[in-house]
């Protein structure tokens, strides 16, 4: 029986890690769980771990383990420090090694995807064998190809043998606010769904609310999605992020806003993409300096 | 179950009903004598016979003829034809009241029952009675045959029912065929003969279980079963075989004398009347009352069913009514290509447009509701392939069923949801709205059936229908509401009483609402965009993907265009449920819920359609690949104002004479009027040609009619001296002299003058004309050949001889030009193409005629090349377009080159911010595609862009606000997704970026702050505030036209702020010595001339006014005073001005000599700050228009200090096409 499907005794855990509750994740018992499920939950737990960025820790906890699933799980700890390129050997080894492992799938496309290893990842992920996460992934990965198509189609197959999977609504949402028009409208339902219902909201779910009401140019809503997020930590960074988009959507200045995000995380994308826009700038304009000196 | 009540009709009682098999008839009995045809459908009565004395009682029409027939309590049965509304022979032989009369389903034959105790059959066609049954024993109240074998039954007061054998009778009037002896030798032994030795009709059963008289009896259509209403007040059912016959039920319920009863034709229903005043309905299986519909006053008397048509008809005391037991619109949800219906075994199934078959049944709702009442409406959501269905049974339940993947059968379904309500639709993925009338509430529930919302609508309402995403249509009694089920709350109301139906355009753009007689069409908004009346009741609609809604009535299918124009496409004989139309094809249910294919000719409606959008390439198409004729099609462009068009239909050369004077196409006018040369017809042509300056149109039609006087004074002004002269000759020939006379006048031929008064003896009139003109040698032939001397004749002093004026040009060589631009673009290639192809199919060209139309010709071809030539100048402008994004097209081209290639491989696709610059022309949203160097070609095509640090800030916001960032898999970087202005297209072709700060926004930002720095003399805060509003503006993308207008005016209001501004910023950085107040003064001067808001102007004006007083500029002071004056300033201020100028004009001297002319006409240069004055050469920024002396060209601008002053530029483009 999948343990993730609604008799599954993960699927608490499971929910709770895809709507972004790590701490629900980290705090979830998993004495009463059966032996073959322990695994799956450690894992669970680390990433939780990592994704609240305890990095070093996981790190540590982790040294010598050598089942499949928790090296993957200490590459993707590693990748997050200084040593990035060894979390991508090892993954790389990992994946030749037991490429058939769920864990090892998930974790390598996460990997070898921030890695720039787009082709490797793809490959990995497409390895699974009934895995959503992988899934999820791929589909991640074909939109940021902007390879729509390729999106819809990987979602529409897998509601074929997955219709209510929250793994896969949510993917079904990412890919909603791509396509537009009345998607972006039952991507907000989704979101919202999860959001404004206390026991799976979280910064996560609330960002994807305000993010679907940014489309739907619902400012407003936005801003008070988007303050619930903050209020739950000021120092989220998708949150932040978006908060300057919301800024610059109602017409104010952003500086303020910027500061605060780069300061959390200077090496986010939106940052790089602005400090590169502001070089192009420069370098288009100084294209017409000639005419301006005349 | 619910009787719907068609038609009413107010009489005196009605006895008899009888329904016409094919026609919308019914006839009706009544007791006074009067026997009435009505139209049921329209509600009119068509005839009304009356021949019979006293009351008629039996009716019927015959299944083919056009005959019916009656039977009266003047014992008289009568055969009339509706056709010439007369009685044709009356069957005499009963002694008593005739009851009923029926006629045989195919032989000639009628029967009768009567009170004198008998059943009677008469041949129709021979008009003789052919068969006398007797055996009961009180009066005979119904006989009726069998629908198939050879029986009768017969219902008498005697309480019995009788079922009789006419086999005997059939085979002694059939024609004789040879007969074996065993035939006959069967036919003896079976048919006994009765006590009186009568073998045609024998008494096969006697049916008795009724205790007192039996009224009416009725056979079963199909089964052999007979039911039977008496004075018992009891409903009785019989089973009969073939040797026996007996009592199955009784259906107790009525509470007086049932009076008749029938057979549901096509449901297992028994359907009886009494004296009680009600119509009941039995079930047939279990013998239980299914409903009972009571009527106030009225007994009933008779009832009668359709034997098609769901109809039935009962007469009471007062008159008849026709009605139905159930809705028969079938339940159905068109899902794109998919319709989703419910047919009448209450099965669920589909329906494939794209392969035009129909799916097996998916789902049995036979457990829904009650058996008898089919589902009323069913909704369909495709993400979760479930339907929703809502039926009338228990005062409204709705059910939720998940579909089956594959259609299998009829299964059960499982896993069903359901609960009360009225209505129910969809209105997400995974929520639908509940609409219960009782309590007035709408539950927005999701899939698991849970409540997640109540909404109390607004008003009462009747019905909920979806209404766009996250909206609600409802309907109220006397108005339609949009309402936001988010919000909670009414976006839009608009008052439309009774709209029963709403139907979606295919493109979710419009929607048509349906009430009885009226089609309202709207906008998503619910706006009203056209309406339409019928009188007919409107069945249903579907949108053509064109935008033409079709619709059916009763008996028709019908379009509406969108600007309300309306027609028919084609006539139905039975009514029908549109669901999509599709090219030449609409899909329709019809009343059985079985899907149907009508082929429909929709050149018509395109036609219009095209001629609605001024789709001249459509049409032209349309004209050339079909036979689109008929006066109907011309009658309707003309009356549209496009006779040019209408000319291109019509054949009858009288009318495309009129149609081609009404579009000034001479052309066609002249070949027509060739053809009917008729004087009147030539007359007009000439009007006409003389309105357009075509005289050598006007030239024929004046030879034509031989108006030489007319002819004469057009070769005059045209200057054909050569024609005129010619026509003087023929003047002569003719005879004419005063046209000869006036011909020399034109021509100022004085000799020709002389020659003619001399011809005509005229002599003195000959010398004075030969003295006046100097001809004193002809003069004094003339005085000779008088035989006067030049004594004798006294003349006044002649003074000069005047001679005609002569044309000034060759009029006459070319025909007045015409400008081409009067016809729109499109409708002169319409014309241009049309013109070719009539060459192309008549071979003899118009021009061979010789009458100057080679030169009409050149100039229609010299009028395309214009057009041509127009093309052209378009393309060069497309192609400018296409030059500034060049670069990124070329890439993108080749990307989705790639893509088309590699198909399902992967790669990596176009963003969507790439299609933002492929789609649009304006600066912004390039720069929110985050294609910043296409941004900025553009902008210095547009207005000469250069400079473009002051932009940075407003690129750098553009871009912020374009994209999200979605946190996905943990890990992972976010998503980007980009933020649209238009968030309802999803078509990549079409979406564009949102662009912050719209012109509304900076209006009531930017520019407000501007002006209250203005106000608080805070100036250099002022004019960044102003730069801010240009250097928006530049960059911003407007939605409407009136936008960008408004877009315009502010830059303007920006620039004569920045500049006036900017003059008072450098005067007060002038330090105040006295060289430097001339400067000072001038530029206070020049501060009063940019175009400031009233407040604002007269602070310039007044600042000026006391700088020049206290200068003793007096004069100059008193100028600024009197402007002041004009303005409406603080009484104070005025007060002011008005010293200064009483100071002024006691002393109207200059101290100073300042570059400031009050009288002249001047702009100031925005850069050195000198003035223009009109005339002299002066160079604009090519954006904010300001003005700079001509030296100042090439320099960036100094209001928007982006611009280069005097480049050249294409102008901003605010708007993306």
């Amino acid at each position: 029986m999948d343990p993730f499907s609604a008799e599954g005794e993960l699927l608490n855990i499971h929910n709770a890690f895809f709507q972004g509750q790590y701490d629900k994740v980290i705090e979830h018992d998993t004495s009463s769980l059966s032996a073959s499920n322990q695994t799956a939950a450690k894992v669970f737990k680390f990433r939780s771990r990592i994704a609240l960025g305890e990095f070093e820790e996981v790190l540590a906890e982790l040294e010598g383990e050598e089942e499949p699933e928790l090296q993957a799980v200490k590459a993707l700890a590693k990748f997050n420090t200084e040593e990035l390129e060894a979390a991508v050997e090892d993954i790389e080894e990992l994946a030749t090694a037991s490429g058939d492992n769920a864990t090892v799938q998930v974790i390598g496309g996460i990997i070898l995807q921030r890695a720039g290893k787009t082709d490797e990842a793809l490959a990995l992920l497409s390895q699974h064998q009934g895995s959503l996460e992988a899934v999820s992934i791929i589909i991640q990965i074909r939109l940021a190809q902007n390879r729509l198509d390729l999106a819809i189609k990987e979602v529409t197959a897998a509601k074929k043998w997955a219709q209510d999977s929250l793994v896969i609504n949510i993917a079904e949402a990412w890919v909603g606010l791509r396509v537009g028009g009345d998607k972006y409208q039952q991507s907000y339902y989704v979101f919202e769904e999860l959001a404004q219902a206390v026991s799976t909201s979280s910064t996560r779910t609330l960002v994807g609310q305000a993010v679907s009401e940014l489309h739907l140019g619902r400012l407003p809503e936005a801003e008070v999605a988007l303050q619930q997020a903050l209020d739950k930590d000021k120092s989220d960074i998708p949150a932040l992020a978006n908060k300057v988009v919301l800024t610059a959507l109602t017409g104010g200045d952003t500086a303020a806003d910027l500061s605060v995000l780069e300061a959390e995380d200077s090496s986010h994308p939106f940052i790089l993409d602005i400090a590169e826009k502001n070089e192009l700038f420069d370098k288009a304009a100084s294209k017409y300096a000639a005419k301006v000196a005349s | 179950m619910q009787r719907l009540t068609k038609f009413e009709s107010k009489s005196s009682r009605a006895k008899g009903i009888a329904f016409h098999p094919k026609r919308p008839w019914i006839l009706v009995s009544l007791h006074s004598s009067t026997i009435q045809l009505w139209d049921y459908r329209m509600g009119t009565l068509i005839d009304r016979f009356e021949e019979h004395d006293g009351p008629v009682r039996g009716i019927d029409f015959h299944k083919t003829q056009p005959l019916f027939v009656s039977g009266g309590d003047d014992y008289k049965i009568k055969v009339w034809s509706y056709q010439t509304r007369r009685c044709l022979f009356t069957l005499n032989g009963h002694l008593d009241y005739v009851r009923t009369v029926f006629f045989h389903h195919e032989l000639p034959w009628i029967v009768s029952s009567s009170d004198d105790q008998t059943i009677r059959i008469w041949n129709w066609q021979n008009r003789s009675l052919i068969c006398t049954m007797t055996g009961h024993n009180h009066y005979t109240m119904c006989a009726q045959f069998h629908p198939k074998e050879d029986l009768i039954v017969s219902a008498s007061l005697d309480q019995s029912v009788r079922v009789w054998d006419i086999s005997g009778l059939r085979k002694k009037h059939s024609a004789p065929t040879t007969m074996s002896f065993e035939d006959q030798m069967s036919r003896n032994q079976q048919q006994q003969a009765d006590m009186f030795g009568n073998t045609d009709a024998v008494v096969k059963f006697v049916l008795e279980g009724h205790d007192r008289g039996v009224n009416w009896v009725a056979f079963h259509p199909t089964l052999p079963l007979i039911v039977s209403a008496g004075d018992d007040r009891l409903i009785k059912l019989w089973r009969m075989s073939d040797t026996k016959a007996w009592e199955v039920d009784t259906c107790r319920g009525h509470f007086q004398n049932a009076s008749a009863c029938l057979f549901h034709p096509h449901q297992d229903l028994i359907l009886s009347v009494g004296e009680d005043k009600t119509i009941r309905v039995w079930d047939l299986n279990k013998r239980s009352m299914v409903q009972t519909f009571k009527r106030e006053n009225d007994r009933y008397w008779v009832i009668a069913a359709h034997p098609e048509i769901n109809l039935f008809a009962a007469g009471h005391d007062n008159g008849v009514m026709v009605f139905k037991l159930e809705r028969e619109r079938p339940a159905y949800n068109l899902n794109q290509n998919n319709l989703f219906f419910i047919n009448k075994e209450k099965h669920v199934r589909s329906f494939d447009f794209t392969k035009n078959v129909e799916s097996l049944s998916m789902v049995s709702l036979k457990k829904l509701g009650s058996p008898w009442i089919p589902p009323r409406t069913l909704s369909y959501n495709p993400a979760e392939r479930a339907v929703l269905v809502i039926s009338a049974a228990d005062g409204g339940t709705y059910e939720l069923i998940p579909l089956p993947k594959d259609a299998t059968g009829a299964v059960e379904p499982t896993d069903s949801k359901r609960g009360t309500g009225n209505s129910a639709v969809f209105v997400a993925r995974n929520r639908f709205a509940v609409f219960t009338s009782q309590n007035q509430q709408i539950d927005i529930k999701d899939l698991s059936n849970s409540t997640t919302k109540t909404i109390k609508p607004p008003v009462p309402i009747n019905d909920i229908y979806f209404g766009g995403t996250g909206n609600l249509l409802l309907c109220a009694a006397s108005s339609v509401i949009l309402y936001d089920i988010q919000q909670k709350k009414t976006i839009n109301e608009l008052p439309i009483s009774g709209v029963k139906y709403v139907v979606w355009s295919n493109d979710s753009l419009q929607i048509a609402l349906l009430s009885k007689h009226n089609i309202v069409i709207v906008n998503k908004n619910l706006e009203q965009i056209s309406t339409l009346h019928e009188t007919i009741r409107i069945k249903s609609a579907a949108w053509d993907d064109s935008g033409v809604l079709l619709y059916s009535t009763l008996n028709h299918i019908k379009y509406t265009l969108p600007n309300g124009d309306n027609g028919i496409i084609k006539t139905l004989d039975q009514t029908v449920y549109l669901v999509k139309v599709k090219g030449k094809s609409v899909y329709c249910l019809d009343r059985a819920a079985k899907p149907r294919q009508i082929a429909i000719d929709p050149t018509e409606y395109r036609f219009k359609l095209a001629l609605v959008k001024r789709n001249y390439e459509e049409m032209l198409h349309i004209i050339r690949n079909s036979n689109l004729v008929g006066q109907a099609i011309i009658s309707y462009l003309q009356k549209k104002g496009y006779p040019e068009i209408a000319l291109q239909f019509v054949q009858d050369p009288a009318t495309k004479f009129e149609l081609a004077l009404e579009c000034g196409n001479l052309e066609v006018a002249v070949e027509m009027c060739r053809e009917l040369d008729r004087p009147q017809l030539w007359q007009r042509l000439g009007a006409e040609a003389l309105n357009q300056g075509n005289h050598q149109v006007v030239e024929m039609t004046y030879q034509k009619l031989r108006s030489f006087d007319k002819l004469s004074f057009l070769y005059l002004i045209t200057g054909d001296y050569e024609k005129l002269k010619r026509m003087g000759k023929i003047a002569a020939h003719r005879g004419d002299y005063m046209s000869r006379f006036q011909n020399s006048l034109y021509l100022g031929d004085v000799d020709e003058r002389i020659e003619l008064f001399k011809e005509i003896d005229l002599y003195p009139l000959a010398y004075v004309a030969a003295k006046a003109a100097g001809r004193t040698e002809e003069a004094q032939e003339i005085l000779d050949a008088a035989g006067v001397t030049e004594d004798q004749v006294k003349l006044p002093s002649s003074g000069t001889a005047l001679a005609p004026l002569r044309a000034v040009s060759d009029t006459y060589k070319a025909n007045w030009p015409l400008k081409a631009t009067s016809l729109s673009f499109f409708e002169k290639a319409l014309l241009g193409q049309l013109e070719d192809l009539k060459i192309d199919d008549e071979t003899p060209a118009p021009a061979a005629n010789g009458f100057g139309f080679e030169d009409d010709d050149a100039e229609g071809e010299s009028r395309r090349a214009n057009g041509n030539l127009m093309d052209v100048d378009d393309e060069e402008v497309d192609a400018a377009g296409w030059d500034m994004g060049d670069d990124i097209n070329l890439e993108d081209a080749s990307e989705s080159f790639v893509d088309v290639q590699s198909g399902d491989a992967s790669g990596v696709g176009a963003s969507e911010a790439d299609n933002w610059a492929r789609n649009s022309g304006i600066a912004a949203d390039h720069v929110a595609a985050g294609s910043f160097e296409t941004a900025m070609q553009l902008l210095n095509r547009q207005v000469g862009a250069v400079n473009f640090a002051p932009l940075k800030p407003r690129f750098m916001e553009i871009y912020q606000a374009s994209r999200t960032y979605l946190p996905a898999t943990e890990g992972l970087e976010p998503l980007v997704n980009y933020i649209r202005r238009n968030p309802d297209v999803t078509d990549g072709r079409k979406v564009l970026p949102f662009i912050p700060k719209d012109v509304e926004a900076i209006r009531a930002g930017e520019l407000q702050k501007g002006f209250s720095a203005m106000k608080s003399n805070n100036l250099a805060e002022g004019v960044v505030a102003f730069k801010n509003v240009l250097h928006s503006v530049l960059v911003t993308a407007v939605s409407t036209k009136d936008e960008v207008e408004d877009a315009k005016l502010m830059i303007q209001t920006a620039t004569e702020y920045i500049t006036g501004m900017s003059i008072e910023l450098a005067r007060r950085e002038l330090p105040d010595t006295p060289e430097n107040a001339v400067r000072n003064l001038e530029l206070a001067a020049y501060f009063t001339k940019p175009q400031l808001q009233g407040m604002h102007k007269a602070l310039a004006l007044i600042a000026a006014m006391k700088n020049a007083y206290n200068r003793k500029n007096l004069s100059l002071a008193g100028h600024f005073a009197n402007q002041v004056l004009e303005l409406s300033a603080p009484a104070k201020m005025l007060d002011n001005a008005r010293k200064i100028k009483a100071a002024s004009e006691r002393n109207p001297t200059d101290a100073l000599e300042i570059e400031y002319d009050q009288y002249a006409e001047f702009d100031i240069c925005a850069g050195s700050f000198t003035p223009i004055y009109s005339g002299a050469p002066l160079e604009q920024c090519p954006f904010d228009g300001s003005k700079y002396q001509s030296s100042w060209k090439g320099k960036v601008c100094a209001v928007c200090e982006v611009c280069q002053i005097g480049a050249p530029a294409s102008g901003l483009r605010l708007l993306a096409a």
